[in-house]
This record gives structure tokens, C-alpha cells and sequence, in this order.
């Protein structure tokens, strides 16, 4: 039958190459003797739809022939435990020390937008390299381990030689933000961002509130505070409004029990506007002098260095607040995720 | 396929791996070649594809548990299986390991109804 000689040869090609043979002739021998009981029992030959509706049963003949390879695994189940914990690891702390060498390296040298923006981009080749990393160190085990498990035993198996009062104690307290919050710690903290409120509305008046005794020295002073920061200072208020506006209604609705996740992740995202805000202003004058003209030659210098400290530490504030946010943001849909995972169990 | 049919699929082929190995071990004390085991399991109500019960034979046999030889049958080189020595022993204590899981199923399931 040319057509069974087709599928033979199909299945042959994907076969290992040192058993092709043996296992052609087996295959050919046991589908022929079923062509043949086949044909006896209709009493004629097969049509050419009958035994191409016959072999597509059987199976394509690269999944067929994939059935004679052994189960082969990149990190097979015995390493994966070690493995996934390990590449958890490598990524945490990879991530750590890259945030760190980023930042010093910004604040050392000029700190930019540019620079910041670089760092950023960089994030996913250095995810993917240590991953990449980690998971051929792993493939190496596992290769070791499945070709020579006698002399690598320790590889192909987690270590029986460990003892259960080594394991660490039991954490006590649930993780912050996870505890449910009480009804007066939910009014305590109103009162609490209330009173901030008017702090800070109050501070413009009484600028005492904000520098003490140092207030004195603000009239006298030849410097002023640049637009942009009454602009930043309003956003600041609202935000704040926002915050307490939110936990009122939560207080209204009875709902003050939870964390309040969205609602301090959504103050967190809008409080990085203010802070770019402070990226527009031209040559990041933030400080002006209040008499240019005149006081230009000998307080020049002093208004330039005051800037750019506050530029650097600025900018180190607004990539600390873009980390942590995308941080929490990937736990927080980590936790739906899982909670989603578990629903469906 | 929805999730429910596609975890049913899964677990009921996991259930089977394990018992189909049982079942052509106890049909191969006798010897069979892959055809003939194939219908010979089938009349006993337990339908193997060709694509799974071919591979696990060079399996089984790879793992000292079956012998094989060819040999020629109506005019035909066939490739007849039958239990090792090593595979004897170890059918008998599968079998031993299977009544013990079946015996408690049973017991589990008459408890509950």
C-alpha cells in the first residue's frame, strides 16, 4: 500500500537516526498486520479515504515518532525546585545592586533625564541575561546529573541532610498592609491627614511652621522661590485632599477594613506629576534671586550649586518613586494573579 | 476543550500511564508481538493507540523488563515481546501495589457513600 509506505517514511524521518531501521520494520509489521485484518473484515481492499482516515487515527507521523525518544528536559523535575528558587534569588539581587550602580553612577557623573531614561531601558537585557544565566548553570546540572548520576548523586536529588528544627521560625506578624485595619486606626489616620492639611495650607502664611527661627531670616534673604514650586506646592495640596477625600468615602461606605492598596497606589502615580513638574523648568532654577540685577555677580554662584543639589536629589527622589512603584504594581498584580490561579483550583 | 474538560483529559491520562504499564506487563506473560497485544488488550476493554503502546514496549524493554525476538510468522518478520526474568518480579510486586491502592479505594469510597 503506497500510501502506509508514505506515512512510514514520513514517521522514519523524525525517528533516531542508530533504531530507524528496527523500529520501520516493527511499525510496518504491526500496521500491516492490522491493514490485513482490517481488509478481511470488509472482505476487500481498503478505499484510498478508508485508509487515510485509518492512518490519521494512527496518529502525524512526527508525534508518533516522538514517542519512541526518551522524556528529555532542559531542567527536569528534580533540579526545577532548586532552580526556580535560585533564578528568584539571582533576579532579586541582580535587580538590587544594578538599581544601586545605577544611581551612584547618575549621581555621580551628571545626572540627567538621558540617564535615568537609559538606566530604565537597560533593565530588560539585564533581567534576561541573568535568567539566561542562571538557567544554563541549571541545564548543566541537569545535564551532569541525568549522564552521570552515579558520580554526581548530590545533583539529581535535594539533599536528604537536613534537620526540621533548622528551619526558620514562625513569622508572626502578617506582612504589613495585609493586617486588617481597625476602625479607630482607620479615624486616627483621618484625623491625622487632616491636621497635615492644614499644616501645610498654613505654612505660606506662617512660614515659622515650616523653617522655626529661620523663618526670620526669609524676609532679608535675596532669594525667592521660583513659580514652578507654588505650582508643585498646590499639587502637593491636592494630592493630599485626594487622600482624604478617598478615606472618608472609604469611612462612609464601611469599608476602611482593607488595606487601602488602590488608593495609595493611585496617590502614589499621580504624586510622580508634581514631581516632573519640577523636570519643565528651564535650567532647573528652582531658587531665583529676588533682585537679579543686582545681586547677580555675588549670589550667582550660590543660587547655581543650591539648584543643582536639588536637581540631583530630585532626580534620585523621582527614580526611587518610579522603581517603587513599578514594584508594587507587579506584586500587586502578582497577588491578583495568584488569587485568580487559586480561584479556578 | 473548556478548562474543566482539558484538567479531566490530563487527569485521566495520568491515571491510565500508570495501570496501561500494569496491564502489558500481565498480558505479556504471555508473548505476544505489538499487533496481536493491542487486540488482545482491547478485547479485554482496555484500547491502547498504536502511537502509545508501540514506543512504551522499546520502553519496557529498554528497561530489562520485556524480552523481545524477531521471528518470522505468516510469511512476515514480526517482533514478539514477552516478560523478563527482572520483569516478573517486578509485575508481581506492582500487582501487590495495585490491589493495595484498589482494595483502599474501595474501602474510601464505600465509607463516604
Amino acid at each position: 500500500m503506497e500510501l502506509l509506505d508514505r506515512y512510514l517514511q514520513a514517521v522514519r524521518k523524525h525517528l533516531p537516526w542508530e533504531r530507524q531501521d528496527d523500529i520501520i520494520a516493527e511499525l510496518r509489521a504491526n500496521l500491516e498486520a492490522q491493514l490485513e485484518d482490517k481488509e478481511a473484515e470488509l472482505g476487500r481492499p481498503l478505499t484510498a479515504g478508508e485508509a487515510e482516515e485509518w492512518l490519521k487515527q494512527i496518529g502525524p507521523p512526527m508525534q508518533v515518532a516522538a514517542r519512541y525518544y526518551p522524556q528529555q528536559y532542559l531542567i527536569g523535575p528534580a533540579v526545577f525546585p532548586t532552580y526556580w528558587f535560585v533564578l528568584r534569588l539571582a533576579v532579586f539581587w541582580v535587580m538590587v545592586a544594578y538599581s544601586i550602580g545605577v544611581a551612584v553612577q547618575i549621581a555621580v557623573r551628571s545626572p540627567s533625564w538621558a540617564s535615568v531614561f537609559e538606566g530604565v531601558l537597560r533593565v530588560p537585557e539585564v533581567l534576561l541575561t541573568t535568567a539566561a544565566s542562571v538557567t544554563l548553570i541549571f541545564a548543566a546540572i541537569e545535564f551532569m546529573a541525568t549522564r552521570y548520576p552515579g558520580r554526581w548523586p548530590a545533583l539529581a536529588a535535594p539533599s536528604g541532610d537536613w534537620t526540621p528544627s533548622a528551619l526558620p521560625l514562625v513569622e508572626k506578624a502578617a506582612a504589613p498592609g495585609q493586617k486588617p485595619r481597625s476602625y479607630a486606626y482607620a479615624v486616627a489616620e483621618l484625623i491625622f491627614g487632616c491636621l497635615f492639611l492644614m499644616w501645610l495650607l498654613l505654612v505660606p502664611h506662617y512660614p515659622y511652621l515650616l523653617l522655626g527661627p529661620g523663618a526670620a531670616y526669609l524676609h532679608g534673604s535675596p532669594f525667592q522661590l521660583a513659580p514652578v514650586l507654588v505650582q508643585f506646592y498646590w499639587w502637593v495640596v491636592g494630592l493630599n485632599v485626594l487622600q482624604l477625600g478617598w478615606r472618608v468615602a472609604d469611612l462612609l461606605r464601611g469599608r476602611w477594613q482593607g488595606p487601602p492598596l488602590v488608593q495609595r497606589k493611585t496617590v502614589q502615580a499621580l504624586g510622580l506629576i508634581p514631581l516632573l513638574l519640577l523636570f519643565t523648568v528651564r535650567d532647573h532654577a528652582w531658587i531665583v534671586l529676588r533682585h537679579p540685577a543686582l545681586d547677580q555677580a555675588r549670589y550667582g554662584g550660590a543660587v547655581e550649586a543650591i539648584n543643582k543639589a536639588i536637581y540631583l536629589g530630585a532626580s534620585i527622589l523621582c527614580a526611587l518613586a518610579v522603581l517603587q512603584l513599578l514594584w508594587e504594581m507587579a506584586r500587586m498584580g502578582l497577588n491578583v494573579y495568584r488569587k485568580r490561579a487559586a480561584a479556578m483550583r | 476543550m473548556t478548562i474543566t474538560e482539558n484538567l479531566f483529559e490530563n487527569l485521566r491520562l495520568e491515571l491510565r500511564r500508570g495501570c496501561l504499564t500494569l496491564a502489558v506487563l500481565a498480558q505479556l506473560r504471555q508473548e505476544h508481538y505489538g499487533y496481536t497485544l493491542r487486540k488482545a488488550l482491547a478485547k479485554r476493554g482496555l484500547e491502547i493507540d498504536e502511537s502509545t503502546l508501540y514506543p512504551l514496549l522499546r520502553r519496557l524493554e529498554a528497561q530489562g523488563l520485556l524480552t523481545s525476538e524477531w521471528r518470522e510468522e505468516d510469511k512476515r518478520n514480526k517482533r514478539f515481546y514477552r516478560l523478563s526474568g527482572d520483569g516478573e518480579r517486578i509485575f508481581a510486586q506492582l500487582l501487590g501495589e495495585w490491589q493495595a491502592i484498589n482494595a483502599a479505594i474501595h474501602l474510601t469510597i464505600d465509607n463516604i457513600q
